[in-house]
């Protein structure tokens, strides 16, 4: 009788484990395409972005307008959105970042334009369209139940999209002369320069794909939390640090088990304490390897 | 008394706070090349802890669940935010300055931001949650009894006594051997540990020195408010002191007072009076956050030696100093 009870409740708790896996799971997914766009331009410019969490936004409220208002598909409006935001990333580097670089700005200097950029585009956001929440008209679709974790379609989709998206990520820095040149630059960027390396479009290039996998990351992060306001992108930036931060800053593969690491320990620890904690989660892990490895925990040597 | 004079009072009490402000963040970011992209948690952190050392203690019901409630008298409240800033700082610090890169400590101030936001929020026996303190009393007016308008100007006075102060002990600082070692951290950190300087403590002391000047200066803020809740401290609120100190002069503390009167009295009070839109509530603020940000932009892209450039010492073979505006980047004993 009493090991009866002691045996339910032990797979209570594993289910509650599960099913935290499977929230974590998601959030993993939204986590690691927006983690490998942050480090992918760190890599290769070697310096942090803080407005890239107002390109999440823009990316979220672009999709917004092409689904609510200009009635499309919310998958297709996703694309879109992803699209445009990445030429809104290169258009910033181009007429904001460039300038300093060619004046060779010291590194504070460029750090405290992408802050004050950060302030301008959420206020930006804000301004044109309000500081309410928003929605997108879509639907979950039907409830997928595997095991004790639940999903809904949509859920899956994300997976999906995360898992596409970083095997497109591998390939082309594996494979393709333009990756090769990505991951010279973010080794020696001098080197690179006088090995032949066209350091200009490569940035460019790196701008268009980060803003891309932002863009997404926005609309599926928004899908995920169901309802947005313009702090979305700023308040999730830090959980994206977090992860790159633990697989080592700079390096692609690195963020994507930085997030799924990142995701998992969240989602799992809101089944035990208040979900409004689970940033201070985040956060903790951020501390620990700060203090312990600050060149995080899935790396050896130097930067990719 | 007019409503201009009262007004104008007011203006005046928050120009002395915000230079008190901008004064350690100039000596965080201006001298020591520190980034801090939360000083404002710091000034709240020192406005709670000022707070509930003024305050009675709390009966725990609505409105006054908070910790401490020692009900001290005034000097001592700025010293325990003073100390309470410090403390955060040294943890912060500790976690951030510690070998790596500038980017680092950012990264973990923007986080620390976020964090110390929602803890004080969503922990309400702390201080008193999203709700906020209220009613902290007023500095000396237990003695003087006066009403709001004609306490504003012992106030403006203890609020000048501070500025004072806070300017003697800064200028004493930056041009002390202490200050020059700053300098040198600012300019190249490889260089001067390799002349035997300890940089991790140089910038340690820096960052919790410019952390007091945040503390003392958000408990004069609790002081005269009376009241503070996480609405009062936004990453906006962080960067009009950061625009401020640009446009001022970063590395220069007098840059910092002309800072202080330009972007946080001019700029804020200015587009206070933009209309309000019934469809968008926050359009003003909105408006507000843009410009403040731009500013940044535009400060760092035009002038980011500021209309005050820091005074640089220059190297000369008969030994004589000579001040002034120079573009390379020497720092060399004097």
């Amino acid at each position: 009788m009493e090991w009866n009870k002691r045996a339910r409740r032990e797979s209570c708790d594993v289910s509650l484990l599960l099913m935290g896996v499977g929230f974590g799971l998601i959030t993993a997914s939204v986590l690691a395409i927006a983690s490998v766009g942050l480090t992918l331009q760190f890599g290769v410019t070697n310096f942090v972005n803080f407005a890239y969490g107002e390109f999440l936004t823009i990316g979220a409220y672009l999709a917004y307008f092409f689904s609510a208002v200009a009635n499309l598909n919310i998958w297709l409006s996703m694309l879109l959105a992803a699209l445009l935001t990445a030429g809104i990333s290169w258009l910033i580097n181009r007429v904001v970042i460039q300038p300093f670089l060619k004046r060779k700005a010291p590194l504070l200097i460029l750090l405290v334009v992408t802050i004050g950029l950060s302030l301008f585009l959420e206020n930006g956001v804000q301004a044109i369209a309000g500081p309410s929440f928003q929605q997108y008209v879509t639907a979950p679709g039907a409830i997928v139940n595997i095991g004790p974790m639940i999903f809904t379609a949509q859920q899956l989709v994300i997976v999906g999209i995360a898992i596409v998206l970083m095997t497109v990520v591998h390939l082309l820095l594996k494979y393709t002369r333009i990756g090769k040149a990505m991951r010279s630059m973010s080794d020696d960027p001098d080197l690179a320069r006088i090995s032949g390396v066209p350091i200009q479009r490569v940035t460019d290039l790196a701008w268009l794909i980060s803003g891309f996998l932002a863009g997404l990351a926005g609309v599926v992060l928004a899908i995920n939390v169901t309802s947005f306001t313009p702090a979305l992108g700023s308040q999730f930036l830090f959980i994206i640090f977090a992860a790159v931060i633990v697989g080592g800053i700079g390096r692609p593969y690195g963020a994507m088990l930085g997030a799924l690491l990142i995701g998992l320990v969240t989602e799992v620890s809101a089944m035990y304490i208040d979900s409004a904690y689970k940033t201070v989660v985040a956060f903790a892990i951020l501390v620990i390897v700060l203090l312990f490895r600050p060149q995080g925990i899935f790396t050896s040597r130097g930067r990719v | 008394m007019s409503s201009l004079v009262f007004y104008l009072l007011t203006v005046a009490i928050f120009f002395c706070i915000y230079s008190i402000y901008g004064w350690g963040l100039n000596l965080q970011f201006g001298l020591t090349g520190i980034l801090n992209f939360t000083y404002i948690t710091f000034v709240a952190i020192g406005a709670y802890f000022a707070g509930v050392a003024a305050l009675q203690p709390g009966n725990g019901g609505i409105g006054g669940q908070y910790i401490l409630g020692w009900h001290l008298p005034f000097p001592i409240p700025p010293i325990i935010g003073g100390i309470a800033a410090a403390i955060l700082a040294l943890l912060v610090g500790y976690v951030g300055l510690k070998r790596l890169r500038s980017d680092y400590l950012a990264i973990v101030t923007v986080s620390v931001g976020q964090i110390v936001w929602t803890l004080i929020g969503n922990i309400t026996p702390l201080f008193n949650g999203w709700d906020g303190l209220a009613g902290v009393p007023q500095p000396f007016n237990s003695i003087f009894q006066l009403d709001f308008n004609h306490y504003q100007w012992i106030f403006l006075v203890i609020c000048i006594l501070f500025a004072v102060l806070g300017f003697w002990i800064i200028e004493r600082l930056t041009h002390s051997p202490f200050g020059r070692v700053l300098r040198a951290i600012r300019e190249d950190e490889d260089v001067a540990a390799a002349l035997g300087k300890n940089v991790f403590r140089y910038k340690m002391m820096a960052f919790v020195i410019g952390s007091i000047y945040a503390g003392v200066g958000g408990a004069l803020t609790i002081a005269y408010i009376g009241a503070f809740n996480p609405s009062g401290f936004t990453t906006m609120e962080t960067f009009i002191i950061w625009a401020a100190m640009l446009v001022g002069g970063s590395g220069n503390n007098r840059g910092m007072i002309l800072g202080a009167f330009i972007v946080p009295v001019l700029f804020n009070e200015g587009t206070r009076f933009l209309p309000s839109t019934p469809g968008n509530p926050l359009l003003a603020v909105s408006i507000r956050g843009m410009a403040i940000g731009l500013l940044l932009i535009l400060a760092a892209r035009y002038r980011p030696q500021g209309i005050l450039p820091e005074r640089k010492t220059i190297f000369r073979l008969d030994g004589l100093q000579q001040g002034g505006e120079v573009g390379g980047d020497r720092v060399v004993p004097q």
